[in-house]
């Protein structure tokens, strides 16, 4: 070897670069998506699982060549449940990262301060909050919902309260947190147009020691159905466990929260788990038959290996809203032959009847919220398996 | 000085993305905020760690005034500085007179009231669902119009304090930091300097808390949380306590970080408290003063030793001996 | 109303014990430690996580959480205290630690997680007990045994007269022979230890929660304050009195305004009698 072969490798270097350079001038920029997680910090159990369905998304989407050969490119930003984080990172996804859409945050209190933010940039947005108040599309005409809104998991309680368990005695119990008090209001607003006005009300700090004066009360006061609205698990346990040391028999109707699986430890019996009631999925929840509905079943045996091997902890709902989003985005870029802010609007708002695993969608021009529904239901609390839920009995 | 003042306000061109002027904003609305709590906090050794509810009601009267009522948002902005004001006397009264951890504690409490009573006054907050926050109007409605804002505010507030810490009181005001019983003792009017130190960074927390409302556009009680106490109080002591430089470097420093190195953020008040620890273990001065101090350690000012000789024939002639 | 009763007493027998703590470290020190509350919920959290994630015998949890709060309390020695005290600035152990149990907080949450776990039961006794359940006597038992037995410490051994002869001025004491810096370091692991036992105990009503310290730091300041610094009695007091008003006006108001009616009483106590319930008024600032 002497210079010639220096030289010929030189060249092929070089014709390697160039071939190189050429693919990639070739190769489509790719599809930059910000997604905003609380994956630590008070609320995180959502988000990871949530991020758990948003990479697996990605993953499959990206192995199967992107969205019309673009890859997706997923830029994670860690919001800790602070709003000022959130709306820091919103900017950085808009200004610095460039990106063409934002999932999440995951927060309702994040993202009312993210989503005035994203329509002013003009991104599209979904959310996956539940608070009412975060979607309009005349001020926020890029943000869509892909998760239900408040309402939609306080009525089908209500009337599961009302007309099925035919009770008309509500005692409402809410947590003094932000989203604690906005749904314990929304509650209370529900009722009374049902006709139905509660019979005790009270709003009590998450982490309260003790319920058994509030049960007490609620008692006392004639309630023949309690009705918690927190998400903090530790509040709801307490809640069954000074039910059942009191050995009071009044159903309990109320937040998903209800039904998580770290209730069940924090629990003095198990059987104090029984009689309550949690609004759920259809996506998630058994059918007869003791089989899963089929798109999320075959969701779940892809995903299995990731999520570990032996029985699921968390709630399988979750993980598919998390995927569903990916794919939500992956419908409007190609439906939309780009990433057009204005030709996503036109696409979404177009949409009818997307079926997802987590939900079925539907968007409008005048209707940003796309969960249906009848996509909710309610389910039995203590029948937690491997990621779902078992239907609460009907009459 | 004037390259870091040319460059403050040059930034708006400087910076490439409207999310660098926004980092910088929040930076300026934080150091309103520090420039007041650093001269109760470094010159009069009032440790207070509850701030964040003082910046929490500024921001929320500026949210009502502004946002509910359509008052012009200049005279809310000076409605949520005189209302910080005013609770920070109401905070004032009864607390300066408790010794250092009382004084602390009721800070913290304060801080969880305001954030409790947001909570139950719902019709007026917002509740749980927080307010939206509106602009200002035109030439101020842009990032780079808000930030020139910020800074001309920031600007008078840094004014103001460099010149009590300067000129007006501050050498009494350290002196109460390090004595109290000796500042009394030479003639310091004690309480009523700690009062209107502590009423002045009300004031600064108001301001700060209604741009930082207009900044975020959206409040919520979960905006104000402890943690954000705690932060103001770490920027101060980590920057240096008794100098206003090294706490602004503080408040650039902290803001930026995290930002720019995610794993800090997982960590989050771990990485404060550490600073925190290091810093007083190691610098109770502060790492603005650490190259001072690093300087004297290693490059120590000799000091000239001045042999004293007496003069003792001179001295004889005054004391109007004879000579010998 | 009764059961707003035993939950006021119980949970106020925590805040008790915290004041405990509180005074076993000033009384060496002259230092009120931002950790004493960390150390009660330290308690709680190695308690749950020896016989829930390790299935330990409940003796060798307790063990293990007692020894885990002494471990703490000695690093709040030697980290926190022992440096700073040499400097003369007063602000300085505040600053150092609340820096502590800041990082001590942040420290549990990122390993334990931030959601309230179980703690399981201690005793074998059925659920249906009600108000006479282990999780409302037993912090009241914990706090009253201590309050005994510290009483008993500094009768009638001669460590618990060091320790009173520290508080009276640890300068004599020294002078007198006093190994200051070892006495010091003994009170904060037997606060330590009391604080995690305190938690411990009470960890069926708290639950092992990571953000618990703070609260706990707070409330039993409160209860100290307004019992008086230094006097056990008073803590006692101050904690019961604190525990039954929280929980009465959280009976008739809702738990709306809790922290601002647990502050008010503090505020209250403080203007009329400065100096708290059973507190000795200090008389020499200098």
């Amino acid at each position: 070897m002497g210079n010639g072969g220096r030289f010929a490798r030189a060249a092929g270097i070089a014709f390697g670069l160039i071939v190189l350079a050429s693919a990639a001038q070739a190769a489509p920029p790719p599809l930059r998506i910000g997604w905003l997680s609380s994956l630590t910090g008070a609320l995180s159990s959502a988000a990871i699982a949530q991020n758990q369905g948003v990479q697996f998304a990605v993953d499959e989407i990206n192995a199967a060549g992107g969205i019309a050969g673009r890859k997706i490119e997923l830029l994670t930003y860690d919001t800790a449940g602070d709003p000022t984080k959130a709306v820091n990172f919103a900017k950085k996804l808009v200004f610095e990262d460039k990106v063409q859409f934002v999932i999440g945050p995951v927060n309702s209190g994040e993202s009312l301060a993210t989503v005035p933010i994203l329509a002013k940039a003009g991104i599209p947005n979904l959310v996956i909050g539940a608070l009412d108040e975060l979607i309009d599309p005349h001020r926020y005409p890029l943000a869509f919902r892909a998760i239900n809104t408040n309402r939609q998991w306080i009525s089908p309680a209500n009337d599961y309260a009302l007309k099925v368990l035919k009770r008309s005695k509500v005692a409402l119990i809410g947590d003094t947190s932000g989203y604690g008090t906005a749904s314990t209001k929304a509650a209370a607003e529900l009722l009374e147009k049902a006709g139905v006005k509660p019979v005790y009300s009270v709003l009590v700090d998450p982490n309260k020691t003790d319920l058994t004066d509030e049960m007490g009360k609620a008692r006392a006061a004639g309630a023949d159905v309690v009705m918690p609205w927190s998400a903090a698990t530790g509040l709801l346990a307490r809640v069954l466990n000074a039910r059942g040391e009191a050995g009071w028999k009044v159903p309990v109707v109320g937040h998903p929260a209800l039904m998580a699986p770290p209730i069940r430890k924090l629990l003095n019996k198990p059987e104090y788990w029984e009689n309550a009631f949690a609004v759920g999925y259809v996506s998630t929840t058994y059918t007869a038959d003791g089989k899963l509905p089929e798109r999320t079943q075959a969701l779940l045996s892809r995903i299995r290996q990731k999520l570990g091997t032996g029985e699921l902890d968390l709630m399988f709902w979750w993980v598919a809203l998390g995927y569903d989003t990916v794919h939500i985005v992956e419908h409007a870029v190609k439906a939309a032959g780009g990433t057009e802010p204005a030709a996503i609007q036109k696409v979404l708002e177009a949409t009818h009847e997307l079926k997802g695993v987590f939900a079925t969608y539907s968007w409008s021009p005048t209707q940003h919220n796309g969960f249906p529904d009848h996509n909710t239901l309610m389910n039995l609390a203590n029948t937690f398996h491997d990621g779902s839920f078992q239907a609460a009995p009907q009459q | 000085m004037l390259a870091g003042a040319l460059f403050l306000i040059g930034l708006p061109l400087l910076a490439q993305d409207e999310y660098q002027l926004h980092l910088a904003c929040l930076i300026g609305c934080y150091w309103i905020l520090i420039a007041g709590l650093n001269l109760a906090v470094g010159y009069t050794g009032q440790l207070s760690i509850g701030h964040v509810g003082l910046l929490a009601i500024g921001a929320y009267v500026f949210a009502i005034l502004a946002g509910r009522n359509g008052v012009n948002p200049y005279l809310a902005l000076g409605a949520a500085g005189g209302m910080g004001g005013l609770c920070g006397l109401l905070l004032g009264l009864p607390s300066l007179r408790l010794p250092g951890f009382y004084f602390a504690m009721s800070t913290l409490a304060f801080a969880l009231i305001v954030s409790e009573l947001i909570l139950a006054q719902g019709g007026l907050t917002g509740g749980g669902v927080g307010l939206a926050v509106p602009g200002f109007p035109k030439p101020v409605d842009t990032p780079a119009g808000f930030y020139c804002l910020v800074l001309a505010v920031s600007a008078v507030v840094s004014l103001l304090a460099w010149n009590v810490a300067r000129h007006m009181w501050g050498r009494a005001l350290i002196a109460v930091r390090d004595s109290a019983v000796a500042a009394a003792a030479v003639g310091v009017p004690l309480f009523r300097l700690k009062l209107t130190v502590f009423v002045f960074s009300g004031v600064t927390a108001g301001l700060a808390g209604a741009l930082f409302a207009s900044l975020q556009s959206y409040i919520t009680p979960d905006t104000f949380v402890f943690d954000l106490g705690l932060f103001f109080f770490v920027c101060i002591i980590i920057g240096g306590r008794g100098s206003i430089l090294g706490p602004f470097l503080g408040t650039v420093v902290l803001t930026v970080l995290p930002e720019a190195v995610a794993p800090l953020a997982r960590l989050g008040n771990f990485f404060y408290g550490l600073l925190l620890l290091m810093v007083v273990l190691l610098l109770p001065e502060g790492i603005g003063r650490l190259v001072s101090v690093l300087r004297e350690r290693f490059w120590p000012v000799r000091l000239e030793s001045v042999a004293v000789a007496p003069d003792l024939p001179r001295l004889a002639r005054a004391l109007g001996h004879k000579q010998p | 109303m009764l059961a707003a009763l035993v939950t006021g007493i119980a949970t106020g027998a925590v805040y008790a014990a915290v004041a405990l703590a509180y005074n076993l470290m000033f009384s060496t020190s002259k230092v009120l430690s931002v950790t004493t509350g960390h150390l009660c919920m330290l308690g709680g959290v190695l308690g749950a996580w020896a016989m829930g994630n390790a299935h330990l015998p409940m003796p060798v949890a307790l063990a293990l959480a007692v020894a885990g709060g002494g471990l703490a309390g000695w690093i709040t020695d030697v980290v926190a205290i022992r440096r700073v005290l040499a400097r003369s600035d007063e602000h300085l152990w505040l600053l150092s630690t609340l820096a502590l149990a800041t990082m001590l907080q942040q420290a549990v949450g990122l390993w334990w997680g931030t959601e309230p776990k179980p703690f399981p039961r201690l005793l074998a006794q059925d659920f249906g007990a009600g108000l006479g359940d282990q999780k409302y006597w037993l912090p009241v038992v914990v706090a009253a045994a201590a309050a005994l037995g510290l009483e008993l410490f500094y009768r009638r051994t001669l460590y618990g007269k060091l320790f009173l002869a520290m508080s009276e001025d640890a300068f004599a004491a020294r002078a007198r022979g006093i190994p200051t810096d070892r006495i010091r370091s003994l009170s904060y692991v037997m606060a330590g230890m009391l604080g995690a036992l305190a938690g411990f105990a009470a960890g069926q009503l708290t639950f092992a929660f990571f953000a618990l310290g703070l609260t706990l730091t707070l409330n039993g300041f409160i209860a100290l304050a307004v019992g008086g610094l230094g006097s056990n009695r008073g803590a006692l007091a101050g904690g019961l009195a604190l525990g039954l008003v929280n929980s009465l006006a959280t009976y008739g108001l809702g738990g709306e305004y809790q922290q601002t009616i647990s502050v008010g009483l503090l505020l209250l106590v403080l203007l009329l009698r400065p100096q708290g319930l059973f507190g000795v008024r200090a008389l020499r600032p200098v």
